[in-house]
């Protein structure tokens, strides 16, 4: 049956697609794409958000909480506040605050989706089916209008990138490397379809 | 009837006087006299030099982020923030001008273009000088203790309703100088610039606040 699912994402990402036709299925534990998800319990990045244009910067506080929520509060230099997210452990989601110039629903969306890409949840992995072709392995997880995908080198131990795809082609690209600890030091988040990138560095306490 | 009308009236003043009043502080009782003493003081500031700490305090997730730097300041309207801990960022406010340099990364503002940045410019510069008490933006009220007035501003007009609940500043009493400013927002989480070192009227050169 999972099989059976996995070949029809494939038949999915491959009909109308160049950028996937060459996958093919793969067997696999799809749970070995765990060990790159970052261990979020206290992380303080130096942030850079450049969207059409227009360049902000500041400080990404992601801490895990007792109830194992994952709080992301996204400040500027001087301690002005733009956004409070919660990522709750049901998959769950909650904007606490949102400055008055980004509080609109694509932009929430867009972040949301964003972070949950890099944040690798639980109940995502569950769902993920692996597949390759001739130089990487590729974990993909169904999404309403797409897929998530993360894209290991053939032995599966280096994560190469992350993506948020359409049927068709990638619409985000992310990668998360140099890992201290289960954090990683550097996250970059770039948007294909339009001028938007987030760059993270993280500053040691 | 009239006792218990009598019980509820002193209960009520008793709660708000509770209610107003922080801890170790008492209502200032010529609010107008310390205004005009702080600012004559306020004039009489040239330069202001000083170490800062800053604590953006999350209240829900019980957690801070703290960053260090340097401040300068020199009339009548020229400020720079230099953060060096955990990370480097340059402030400068140039009159209407603020530049920004982060990391490698230099930007240019003019204030008058951006709301925001105009009203954070009022209240940094304002606080300094004194010109923040005065501000018909704010409702002011000023409290003493031994050592130190606490003075609390209430925003009224809407756009800084939306980011403050108050904004508290600290005075010392000896020299009148701004010890402590807390920034409370709505969620009950703050931001809180604290200046030590303080340097009054000592030589700052201008060139300190160029924007190239």
């Amino acid at each position: 049956m999972r099989y059976l699912l996995l070949s029809s994402c494939l038949v999915i990402l491959a009909g109308c697609s160049s950028v996937y036709k060459n996958l093919r299925p793969a067997v696999g534990d799809v749970s070995h794409v765990e060990k790159f998800k970052p261990d979020f319990s206290r992380a303080l990045y130096k942030t850079e958000v450049d969207v059409v244009g227009r360049h902000l910067s500041g400080l990404l506080l992601i801490k895990t909480l007792p109830d194992s929520s994952v709080r992301m509060v996204f400040s500027n230099e001087v301690g002005f506040k733009f956004f409070d997210f919660e990522f709750k452990p049901d998959g769950g989601f909650k904007a606490y605050y949102v400055v008055k110039q980004m509080d609109k629903k694509p932009v929430i969306k867009t972040l949301k989706k964003d972070f949950e890409l890099i944040m690798l949840r639980e109940q995502d992995i569950k769902t993920a089916y692996l597949a390759q072709d001739d130089h990487n392995l590729y974990y993909i997880i169904k999404k309403p209008k797409g897929f998530f995908c993360y894209v290991t080198d053939k032995d599966g131990t280096q994560l190469e990138r992350m993506e948020i795809s359409s049927p068709r082609k990638p619409i985000v690209q992310a990668i998360m490397k140099n890992y201290k600890n289960g954090i990683p030091d550097t996250i970059g988040i770039t948007h294909k379809n339009f001028s938007f990138t987030i760059g993270l560095k993280r500053i040691d306490r | 009837m009239r006792k218990t009308i009598l019980f509820f009236i002193v209960i009520a003043v008793f709660c708000h006087t509770l209610k107003a009043q922080p801890a170790g502080y008492a209502a200032v009782p010529d609010q107008a006299k310390f205004t005009e003493q702080f600012t004559t003081i306020a004039k009489k500031t040239e330069t202001i030099k000083s170490n800062f700490v800053q604590e953006k305090n999350l209240s829900m997730l019980s957690d801070k982020i703290t960053s260090k730097g340097k401040f300068w300041f020199k009339k009548e309207n020229l400020l720079r923030m230099e953060y060096d801990k955990p990370f480097e960022y340059l402030m400068i406010l140039n009159k209407d001008n603020l530049y920004i340099k982060d990391g490698k990364k230099e930007s240019r503002v003019s204030v008058k273009s951006n709301k925001i940045f105009q009203q954070i410019n009022k209240i940094i510069v304002g606080c300094v000088q004194g010109a923040v008490f005065n501000n018909p933006d704010f409702k002011m009220k000023a409290y003493e203790s031994k050592g130190n007035y606490l003075v609390e501003l209430q925003p009224v007009a809407k756009t800084l309703k939306d980011f403050f609940k108050t904004i508290d500043i600290s005075v010392d009493k000896k020299d009148y100088s701004v010890t402590t400013i807390v920034m409370n927002e709505n969620s009950g989480d703050n931001t809180t610039l604290h200046f030590t070192n303080r340097e009054l009227n000592s030589p700052i050169p201008d060139a300190l606040f160029t924007i190239k």
